[in-house]
């Protein structure tokens, strides 16, 4: 790669959005006087809302069923307080209250009790719901309560008692927390929020005119024809959009923290002179850099992919959103980084910066946080890199979701990319809420509708609807005798493994003592075993592999085989809805793909899933008994030296199936 | 230098079969000639001229630009390339200057030789009363301008024009062709596709017909008039297109 090269792009980018009026207001405007406004403004008016309440007053009307000298001596207290007013309780005082006229109705009463001491009651009827209310409120308690503090001394001096008994326990407040400590947990709660939003908002006004905009102005194959490579081209705008953002998260922190110090020199003063402690301000910026090479990695990748900006601008949106949504983690009281925390991006910057602020944090969350954000960089940069020199995506011309109607002319047309995730999307929202809410009623009965109706069914009805050749699209071919031999060796060992991986990620980070408890319920249903080998392997072996191996990895396939493979293993394990068992599950689509695509059977997926999930279910039914206690440590645990065997047995497995199988499907994935 | 050897593209299409955009065309074009690529809209000519400028890959066939192959040598073939169409967009945020020195650099020229290379061309095609101003404020015709002093800043001995009067008023046309015609008198290599015939009568030193991929003919205006029996070049290449039409029909009666 030429550097030169990517230096006069990324210079003759940033001076061309450093010229639309759009970023400088976005960028430099807006965030100056936002803030202000935002902090400043908002605090004045608190303020001068205040002083106008004050200045206003109120008026009372009291019913003193009293009427002694303690009671004179109270209204009097209360008449003291600035622009009070006192009416006598009358007849139409309540139709007053309704009106508004006056704020609050106040009855005095008082009784005799057995010990001989006169007790007040002292009602006071107002509208809490307003700031008026409340006010008047607090300041007759406060007259009340010094009321009371007189009746109690002339009472102890009358008994011939020291008053000072009143004030036997003093309470004096310690707070260690700093000034500085107070105000990093508050900016804590919603700066990360605001700076992630600000970042990608940033930087994605300036990716969606980089290369959608190139395209949709045309200027894109004059770039192209030019001796400059694509991979200069791509790095040039990657450093724009970085540049860009970080330079929108600069400006913004700035001016926030400028008006915080106005606002805050004009509050209490325990808070006055307290700044944003540079240093942390820096650790912040110097975080926020792998957050805004992701986003703009993924926002370029965004643009390169869409034909023009309002495209562009439609596709950014759910990227906004969901980085709004995971930047929001940071005001739960309760979220704190932590290890795993570290590993999900956004959530674990929006953290990281909540612990910065308080200076509570270690330097293993910041190298997994910025570790974990760098990896999905490269990755989304690869694919940016890839989009940007597939001449279909780069030159795409016209709409490639094909129309239902037209689908009902050829039955080609259905197997395409978008309608996949569109199937994907919707099976998992049914499965979440339907699934859930049917296994939430009976456990049993609820996974064997879910499997049954909501992952098979649909399949099936599609392909009738769509008169498929099920047979041809599902694979549905009876495998070679050789196959079904191999598949038991494969599919165990390969269980073996992948048990040993999530046993792995356990040791690393461990489990939610909830959702071990949730994952056990499920293999210990108050059922026969031979109900739950049904419900646990036999049906997810069925069903799953229809939906997966034998109808999903159909819409991808125009990608080529391996693709494909990928594609619907991703899906697969996306479908469990578990963080944890994400990557064994990953690894068992992606075995399963192969075995499917290879061999052209379905049928080996299904044999090959319902022995991994029997195992499973084998373990933690029988972990107890005698025969296989060799096999594991505690618990239902595998002992980790059991991966060199099951290795072994694996490769030796898919040697001898690619073999066997080569004649068969063309394709072959890993 | 151009030579084109039975060079394909193909585009897969929705019901999975393929396209072919470009069928199997080879054709050549010497240094100091003008060579015109004539064809209807959709017969292909964009994007052979696109796989020779290396934005598109070829499915199949090869090609070479002063011998560089446009698969292997990508890089040193645009750098050889002076490229042009009549709808390029230009960066309105960037002034004429500016824009022609941001793809000079791109070329890897020295910023001197830029600058004087502007300044030659600006004389000559009158262009210092807006050189400096942003773009977005300029007529198509002085769009054009700039663009064409782009296309060449660097020099290159071939130069591939696509389409490059469509949608230019005649005066802004004037300009290009004025400008094809300078490219050859100084000896550089031009490629130029239209689908106007008088512009191909008027430039070009051969003619290439294209029709649906696949080369209907080739030679000066006079071997083909004398080869068709027609004078106008509207009816020699209906002619052609006949011709190309009949034999295809007649292979599809075969089978």
């Amino acid at each position: 790669m030429n550097f030169k090269k990517t230096l006069v792009v990324y210079r003759k980018e940033t001076l061309e959005v450093l010229r639309d009026k759009r970023t400088i207001f976005t960028t430099f405007i807006l965030p100056v006087i936002l803030y202000p406004l935002l902090i400043v403004g908002f605090n004045s008016l608190m303020m001068r809302q205040t002083a106008v309440l004050e200045e206003r007053g109120a008026t009372l009307a009291v019913a003193d069923q009293i009427n002694t000298v303690e009671s004179q001596n109270l209204l009097k207290e209360i008449r003291q307080i600035k622009n009070y007013h006192l009416l006598p309780y009358t007849a139409s005082s309540q139709e007053l209250y309704r009106q508004k006229d006056i704020q609050a109705i106040i009855t005095l009463r008082d009784s005799v009790a057995a010990d001989g001491l006169k007790y007040y009651l002292i009602s006071v009827q107002y509208d809490k719901s307003k700031e008026l209310g409340r006010m008047v409120y607090s300041n007759l308690k406060e007259a009340i309560a010094k009321q009371e503090k007189d009746l109690q001394k002339a009472y102890l001096n009358s008994a011939g008692l020291n008053p000072e008994v009143l004030n036997l326990v003093a309470i004096k407040e310690v707070d260690t927390s700093t000034a500085e400590k107070k105000m990093g947990m508050f900016l804590g709660m919603f700066l990360p929020y605001i700076v992630i939003m600000m970042l990608v908002a940033g930087a994605a006004t300036v990716a969606a005119d980089l290369v959608a905009g190139e395209k949709e102005r045309r200027t894109l194959e004059t770039l192209l024809v030019s001796s400059v490579g694509r991979q200069e081209i791509v790095f040039g705008k990657y450093l724009t959009i970085i540049t860009l953002a970080m330079l929108n998260v600069v400006v913004n922190l700035f001016s926030i923290s400028v008006s915080l110090k106005f606002m805050l020199a004009n509050q209490s003063k325990d808070m006055a002179g307290v700044q944003m402690p540079l240093s942390a301000i820096l650790i912040l910026l110097a975080a926020m850099i792998p957050l805004a090479t992701l986003f703009s990695a993924i926002l370029l990748s965004v643009s390169t992919f869409s034909r023009n900006m309002k495209e562009a601008r439609t596709y950014e949106q759910p990227i906004m959103m969901l980085a709004m949504m995971m930047g929001f983690i940071s005001f739960l009281p309760t979220a704190e980084i932590n290890n795993l925390w570290a590993l999900i991006p956004v959530i674990n910057i929006a953290l990281l910066f909540k612990a910065v602020m308080i200076n509570e944090y270690t330097l293993a969350n910041l190298l997994i946080t910025v570790g974990s954000t760098l990896v999905l960089d490269v990755l989304a940069i690869w694919a940016t890199l890839k989009l940007f020199t597939t001449e279909s995506i780069l030159f795409r011309a016209d709409d490639d979701s094909s129309s239902l109607k037209a689908v009902k002319k050829d039955k080609r047309m259905f197997f395409n990319p978008y309608y996949g995730l569109v199937y994907f999307t919707l099976a998992l929202v049914v499965l979440y809420y339907l699934g859930g809410y049917w296994q939430l009623k009976d456990l049993f009965r609820g996974l064997m509708q879910t499997q049954i109706l909501i992952i098979a069914l649909p399949v099936l009805l599609i392909s009738r609807i769509l008169k498929l050749n099920g047979k041809e699209t599902f694979r549905l071919k009876l495998p070679a005798p050789m196959e079904v031999v191999l598949i038991p060796f494969i599919a165990v060992s390969a269980a073996i493994l992948v048990a040993l991986l999530a046993q792995l990620i356990n040791l690393v980070f461990p489990f939610p003592q909830a959702y071990v408890e949730m994952l056990s319920k499920l293999f210990t249903m108050d059922k026969s075993i031979l109900r739950v080998f049904l419900v646990m392997s036999v049906l997810p072996g069925i069903c799953e592999e229809l939906l997966f191996r034998g109808f999903l990895i159909r819409f991808f396939e125009k990608y080529g085989a391996k693709t494909a493979v990928v594609i619907s293993a991703l899906l697969f394990a996306l479908f469990h809805l578990d963080p944890f068992r994400f990557f064994p599950v990953l690894l068992l689509g992606l075995l399963l793909g192969y075995l499917v695509v290879r061999s052209g059977s379905l049928y080996n997926g299904m044999l090959s899933h319902l022995i991994n999930n029997g195992l499973a279910l084998l373990l933690t039914t029988f972990g107890s008994s005698a025969w296989l206690k060799p096999l594991l440590s505690k618990g239902d645990n595998l002992h980790f030296w059991l991966a060199v065997p099951a290795l072994l047995v694996l490769s030796a497995g898919l040697y001898a199936f690619h073999k066997v199988t080569a004649k068969g499907d063309q394709a072959c994935a890993e | 230098m151009i030579k084109v050897n039975n060079l394909s593209k193909s585009f897969p299409k929705k019901d999975g079969s393929q396209f072919f955009a470009v069928d199997g065309v080879s054709f050549e074009a010497r240094d100091a000639e003008i060579v015109c690529l004539l064809g209807v809209n959709g017969a292909g000519k964009t994007t052979t001229m696109r796989i020779l400028s290396t934005v598109f890959q070829p499915s199949s066939g090869s090609a070479e630009i002063m011998g560089w192959d446009i698969k292997k040598n990508a890089q040193q073939v645009r750098e050889n390339l002076g490229f042009l169409s009549g709808d390029t967009g230009l960066y309105n945020r960037l002034s004429g200057r500016e824009f022609i020195t941001y793809f000079g650099r791109l070329y890897g020229i020295s910023d001197s030789t830029i600058a004087q290379r502007i300044a030659e061309m600006a004389e000559l095609l009158n262009m210092n009363d807006f050189l400096d101003k942003k773009i977005e404020f300029l007529s198509t015709g002085m769009k054009q301008k700039v663009s064409i002093v782009r296309s060449i800043i660097h020099d290159p001995p071939v130069m591939i024009f696509d389409e490059p009067t469509a949608g230019l008023d005649i005066l802004t046309a004037r300009n290009i062709v004025a400008f094809i015609r300078q490219c050859k008198q100084r000896g550089k290599c031009v490629l130029f596709s239209t689908h106007i015939m008088r512009e191909a009568e008027r430039l070009a030193d051969r003619i290439v017909m294209i029709h649906k991929g696949k080369i209907l003919t080739e030679g000066t205006l006079e071997m083909l008039r004398e080869d068709s029996g027609q004078t106008d070049l509207d009816d020699i290449f209906v002619f052609y297109v006949n011709q190309f039409t009949d034999e295809t029909e007649v292979l599809a009666h075969e089978f």
